[in-house]
């Protein structure tokens, strides 16, 4: 595991910067954009912004006035489908980087696990609908006790 | 604007919820990035330093392991600029980037303890459960605003 703790990178005068900031830029299930459109998109605002395509949308790395004037453009694409948090690494950093390493990038799990509610967070932003949700109860005892003993005449 | 304190302090949606309405979310990426930026530390990968645990030492007592103490040291700024608050409660096991669940209660106690609005909200496992969670997450930020024009 030893590549996973890379050596101290070779990093560029923009990398040091701390006004350099990264966001990532996600794509929500049933969006009306592809990848690729959001990408051409951000080329088209003739920003100075390092743009990366991704599997999940893509990522922006540049000043942070630039950079958020970007995002708030793009998110006129499809605003109930386009979601955008904050990188601390800028994209391709060794450090974080899955060409230079082994296993899958920080972060990666956190995002998977919040891709799948992305879908149900969209469909919210849409169309406001309230609901009533039951709060969970645990099972009756004498319902619990009803249960067990008809798992276990079952079994006799 | 109001800068809301979020946990997990890595969240997508609560970040991007807080985005939309014009408030600043409390996110650790930027603490992560003022470290990796910082020209002093020899070993960028190793993101804690030996200042952290001392750092740490305002929010947790000496016995506490310095592990929490050190991710402390980049959490504690964050609770100690919160203005709001909003907490996911009943997440899955891994859920949230600390991974240390000592430095999870940690943090959440701080900031129930703190002076400020919090909103907890229950992780969503279905579609009528996410509608819930957004809807309440936009309310409190609403109720944010009001109470900042009163002010």
């Amino acid at each position: 595991m030893s590549q996973n703790l890379t050596m101290s990178p070779d990093l560029g005068t923009e990398d040091w910067d701390p006004d350099v900031i990264t966001r990532m830029i996600f794509i929500g299930p049933g969006a009306h954009v592809s990848e690729q459109e959001i990408v051409t998109a951000f080329h088209m605002l003739d920003l100075p912004l390092t743009i990366k395509n991704t599997c999940y949308g893509s990522m922006i790395s540049g000043k942070s006035e630039d950079v958020y004037k970007a995002v708030e453009e793009i998110r006129k694409l499809d605003p109930n489908h386009i979601f955008t948090k904050e990188r601390g690494f800028a994209p391709g950093d060794p450090r974080r980087c899955r060409g230079h390493r082994f296993g899958p990038r920080e972060g990666f799990h956190q995002m998977e696990k919040e891709y799948r509610i992305l879908g149900f967070v969209a469909n919210a932003l849409e169309e406001r609908k309230d609901v009533k949700v039951e709060p969970k109860k645990p099972v009756d005892v004498d319902e619990f006790e009803k249960i067990m003993n008809e798992c276990l005449d079952k079994k006799e | 604007m109001v800068k809301v304190a979020i946990y997990p302090p890595n969240s997508l949606i609560l970040a991007d919820l807080i985005e939309r309405k014009g408030h600043t979310p409390l996110v650790l990426q930027k603490q992560i990035r003022q470290k990796i930026k910082d020209p002093e530390i020899d070993s960028p990968p190793m993101n804690i330093t030996e200042e952290d645990p001392i750092k740490g030492l305002k929010y947790a007592a000496i016995e506490v392991p310095s592990g929490v103490r050190g991710r402390m040291a980049i959490i504690g700024p964050l609770i100690d600029e919160a203005e709001a608050a909003i907490v996911v409660d009943g997440a899955p096991y891994g859920f949230g980037c600390i991974g240390c669940a000592r430095t999870n209660e940690l943090s959440i106690f701080l900031l129930r303890n703190k002076d400020i609005p919090v909103l907890e909200v229950t992780y969503p496992t279905n579609q009528d459960e996410t509608y819930v969670m957004v809807n309440d997450i936009n309310d409190f930020i609403d109720s944010l605003e009001e109470t900042g024009e009163e002010e």
